[in-house]
């Protein structure tokens, strides 16, 4: 049946909701085959009844060809942008440098855009103010200006702004200035404790 | 804190009067304003960015008086609060305009090119334009590079299938002063009027009341 | 992110492409050449005149808007009278999700196949009357786990957006210090990690 293609790839991405699923070149280019192959039918049926003078009800047979590239480039439109979309979400939950695992189910041209997007919004980011703007933090309204914070994996060293040095290790339990760890509570480096 | 001097603030300016003194509690509620209008309104909205860089400014300002004071200082802390919940409602005032210029970016590149032509009011600011040019142009590229293997496929292409922001959403507001005559939008030509009182919260389609807000007349809460 | 947009499909919209998806009786009006494949219980090479068969909504509406239409649409059977009637004479307690996953987002581009505008009619009904056991449901959403499962698509996601909200509500009277939390994908990305681990060891 025509269009079942386009339909099994949305079904696959809109079951996976916050998480991006393997970009499936394999459907892709089997749409995108399915694309050229009507297109070249129609161009065969549209030479011959020129040619012939047959029926004009080969006309119909061209309409309802197009519904179905108009709904393969649909299919594919919405498989792209929504995976944009997600990778857009990324960028602001996981930072500029996506985990392996992820960034292994993106396509090339998927990573490319990621990182244009990046340095847009980087780009952005700067030109606000005098000198700048980091988007990226405060995304709560603040409550404390310390918060108590346990830290969920060996992360190694980590400078605070009043120049001292503290050895973070898992399991380990700090009491931070909120505007300092934020970015890593959100990266799930730390978790906040009441 | 002394009071701040800003010029040509349309809101406030009154009259012939170049200097208008406001006071930095009437600035932020000027900010707290502006951000909720955005976060609750569909469309985007005009900016705010000379409250935006009054804020800026203050955060600089007070951080720079916070690095004076030592650390034991009691008062200290506050300020920073303080700081931290100036930089919280900027923050969160851009990163919403921000996604409305990705969610809509063909549709509002459109309209500020038309207010551009008209000679009115520019929404974006310079720099959020730049952004949003780019980024439309970084969508464009994306989707050229995906769709091109298709000779002769009727075009649909990325800038021709447009989001648009759906300004029949409802929204809560609360009015600043007696409004008469707002038009109910029901899609008919005969709409209902209603006057809105001074105070008064209402629960309303945008569409009947985006000018009012615009213009400052009520506030989306 | 924080940007609240009320329902409206687009282009692009993921549930608007599944609910086109589902399928529409309706009757050929002209011959089609070569399109014999889409009626599966025959094996004929041309779609006849008079064939009555079932076809995807969103070739349906293509093939049915012109001034020459190729195909006639029908209502599927859970928006004819029958089930209309079911609907007006108690929509609660209806388990909708039988009826049509999409129930709404298809009955919106169904109707346009309805000059006498029933299924308006009844779209309107179903969800005004509905609405207020879903705003229960989303309040004492513990009281009964399988009512959730009656819902439609749109109902869900409102349901699901209560849902939160309540939640949110109830931590903030409780204690008004909200935490910090790790971002929602990052959450998911470990759940995900260490399930793999799971599965190796």
């Amino acid at each position: 049946m025509y269009g079942e293609n386009g339909y099994t790839l949305i079904k696959e991405l809109a079951r996976s909701e916050d998480n991006l699923p393997p970009y499936n070149a394999e459907l892709v280019t089997h749409i995108s085959r399915e694309i050229k192959k009507i297109y070249d039918e129609n161009q065969i049926d549209a030479q011959q009844s020129i040619n012939e003078n047959i029926e004009a009800s080969i006309l119909n047979t061209i309409r309802v060809r197009n519904a179905v590239t108009k709904r393969n480039v649909r299919c594919l439109m919405a498989y792209h942008f929504n995976r944009l979309k997600c990778l857009r979400t990324m960028r602001w939950e996981f930072g500029s440098i996506l985990p392996a695992d992820i960034k292994s189910n993106l396509s090339t041209a998927e990573i490319e855009w990621f990182s244009k997007y990046s340095r847009l919004l980087a780009n952005y980011m700067r030109s606000i103010g005098e000198d700048g703007v980091n988007l990226s933090i405060d995304l709560k309204p603040p409550k404390a200006l310390y918060i108590e914070v346990q830290c969920l994996v060996d992360y190694g060293k980590f400078d605070l702004n009043d120049g001292t040095t503290l050895l973070l290790k898992k399991d380990s339990r700090h009491y931070l200035p909120r505007n300092e760890c934020e970015e890593l509570i959100r990266q799930g480096v730390f978790k906040h404790i009441i | 804190m002394e009071d701040l001097t800003i010029d040509d603030l349309d809101n406030i300016s009154t009259g012939s009067d170049d200097h208008v003194q406001i006071t930095p509690a009437e600035v932020i509620e000027m900010m707290e304003e502006a951000w909720t209008n955005e976060k609750f309104a569909p469309e985007i909205l005009p900016n705010k960015s000379e409250i935006v860089d009054i804020i800026l400014d203050q955060i600089t300002t007070m951080e720079e008086n916070i690095k004076k004071l030592s650390s034991s200082d009691f008062t200290k802390s506050i300020y920073q609060l303080e700081v931290d919940r100036l930089r919280f409602l900027v923050s969160s005032y851009l990163r919403t305009r921000l996604e409305k210029i990705e969610t809509y970016v063909i549709h509002i590149l459109k309209e500020e090119e038309k207010r551009v032509e008209r000679g009115s009011e520019k929404y974006l600011t310079e720099q959020e334009f730049e952004f949003a040019k780019e980024f439309s142009f970084t969508m464009e590229q994306y989707f050229d590079k995906m769709m091109r293997f298709y000779p002769g496929v009727p075009a649909d292409t990325w800038s021709n299938k447009i989001i648009q922001p759906n300004n029949n959403t409802f929204v809560f507001l609360k009015s600043k002063k007696r409004i008469e005559g707002v038009p109910i939008d029901e899609g008919n030509a005969e709409s209902d009027l209603v006057d809105i009182q001074d105070g008064s919260r209402v629960i309303i389609s945008y569409n009947s009341v985006a000018e009012l807000v615009k213009n400052g007349d009520v506030h989306l809460i | 992110m924080s940007l609240r947009v009320s329902y409206s499909p687009n282009y692009y919209s993921l549930d608007d492409i599944l609910a086109t998806q589902e399928r529409v009786p309706c009757k050929v009006a002209l011959t089609i050449q070569k399109m014999g494949h889409l009626n599966p219980s025959v094996a004929e090479r041309d779609l006849q005149p008079g064939t009555s068969l079932e076809l995807p909504l969103w070739l349906v509406s293509e093939l049915s808007q012109s001034r020459a239409p190729l195909v006639n649409p029908e209502l599927p059977k859970i928006y004819r009278e029958a089930y209309r009637e079911i609907l007006k004479a108690d929509a609660c307690a209806v388990d909708l999700h039988k009826f049509s996953l999409f129930f709404y987002e298809l009955g919106s581009h169904i109707k346009r196949f309805d000059k006498k505008q029933d299924v308006h009619e009844t779209l309107l009904h179903t969800f005004r009357t509905r609405f207020r056991q879903l705003m229960d449901l989303a309040d004492n959403s513990m009281s009964d786990p399988t009512v959730q499962q009656t819902l439609d698509i749109l109902e869900r996601k409102l349901f699901n957006d209560a849902y939160k909200a309540r939640m949110k509500l109830n931590t903030w009277l409780k204690d008004s210090n909200t935490t910090i939390e790790a971002a929602n994908m990052v959450i998911n990305h470990k759940k995900r990690k260490r399930m793999n681990i799971e599965d190796l060891l």
